[in-house]
């Protein structure tokens, strides 16, 4: 390969990697591509990130000559108030790509949310729901922990509830994290489901699996 | 009223962000969040920063943003009436001077005229389009 004088960057005629792009699950973002086409075992990679207003391009060390296509770069995107773009190059038998870059990538509204934690309680009458929102990404278990309730202000959830028995299911949205559902019948199995709801940005979780709760038995009966 | 043409912008905007940013190349320059962060801005300041924002993207955003695409054409348009249902509410609380503007907004708002003249217009407005996400985030983290 040749070098370009003026940047001291090698001639590229490797094919590129494809499809650069962040994969981001409550803010843990991973920097995800394809190997180029037609080239089969051996390519190695680096990648590099930048914030978006800034100029420096900051290569990840971490990821530099690895031969997986993908990039853990939540600790470098955890402002949340700042926007990045990424990229990625290809090595092969003295050989390179260009570099490809990510689109803009914005963590507050690019990133999927998981569905709440469920906890259930009952009584004869009524079950009580708590649910609890994920936690962003954090950079170390014992590192600070940040709900996803604080990063957006404007979370709901929306429950669903259904009577096992006969089927029947109510639909609840709601702002706090608690909900009692009563007037249920006596002895009865209910299963719940919860999802996240963001309005702003509209962001919202698929619906967490069933958790089953069956309300205590009528003791009069 | 003002929170939903929000949420209308939000979807506008959402539907073209990717187009729209693509078209901007120029990553070493942000109009909204560099050298001084919209997020660093006093909630005193808010009133007046957002005026003014709305005031700039009406005056020298939406109108130098035409493109060859019909379907992003109509997109911005609609963005730029629900900018102007809010502007129109914006007018209210500054007409009854409740939207005070302090120095520290004043500057603010200078470094992003700044950096939009740093570009040519077109550039200017695509950038400036772009980063609407940037203004939404901030306006709904601290409403």
């Amino acid at each position: 390969p040749r070098t370009a004088a003026h940047t001291g960057e090698l001639y590229c005629s490797l094919p590129n990697p494809r499809n650069v792009h962040f994969e981001s699950i409550n803010m843990k973002n991973v920097l995800h591509w394809s190997a180029p086409e037609g080239t089969g075992e051996g390519v190695l990679y680096k990648v590099k990130y930048s914030v978006y207003g800034i100029g420096k391009w900051i290569r990840k060390p971490e990821c530099r000559n690895i031969n997986r296509t993908w990039c853990d770069l939540s600790n470098e995107t955890a402002d949340y108030e700042e926007q990045y773009y990424a990229s990625v190059k290809a090595f092969l038998n003295g050989m390179c790509s260009d570099w490809m870059e990510t689109a803009r990538f914005n963590p507050l509204t690019d990133t999927k949310l998981d569905p709440p934690m469920v906890n259930l309680s009952s009584t004869e009458k009524s079950i009580s729901i708590i649910l609890t929102a994920p936690e962003k990404w954090k950079r170390s278990p014992d590192g600070e922990s940040v709900s996803l309730l604080q990063v957006y202000p404007g979370l709901q959830y929306n429950v669903s509830v259904l009577n096992k028995k006969t089927k029947k299911r109510w639909f609840f949205s709601i702002s706090n994290n608690t909900l009692v559902v009563p007037w249920l019948e006596p002895g009865t199995a209910y299963c719940v489901s919860a999802q996240i709801h963001v309005t702003t940005p509209l962001i919202h979780s698929g619906f967490s699996k069933e958790y089953c709760i069956a309300t205590l038995k009528d003791k009069t009966a | 009223r003002i929170s939903m043409s929000v949420t209308e912008i939000r979807s506008g905007f959402t539907a073209i962000k990717a187009n729209i940013q693509a078209r901007d190349p120029i990553r070493t320059l942000s109009i909204l969040s560099h050298p001084q962060s919209l997020h660093k801005v006093k909630s005193s300041d808010r009133c007046c920063i957002i005026h003014n924002l709305f005031n700039f993207y009406m005056d020298k955003v939406f109108k130098h943003c035409q493109t060859e695409d019909s379907y992003i054409n109509r997109k911005i348009s609609s963005i730029a009436n629900s900018f102007l249902s809010i502007k129109r509410k914006l007018e209210q609380c500054h007409n009854q001077n409740k939207c005070l503007c302090g120095q520290e907004s004043t500057e603010k708002f200078k470094q992003i005229l700044a950096n939009y003249e740093g570009l040519n217009i077109t550039s200017a407005a695509i950038k400036s389009l772009g980063e609407l996400d940037i203004l939404l985030d901030w306006m709904e983290k601290s409403r």
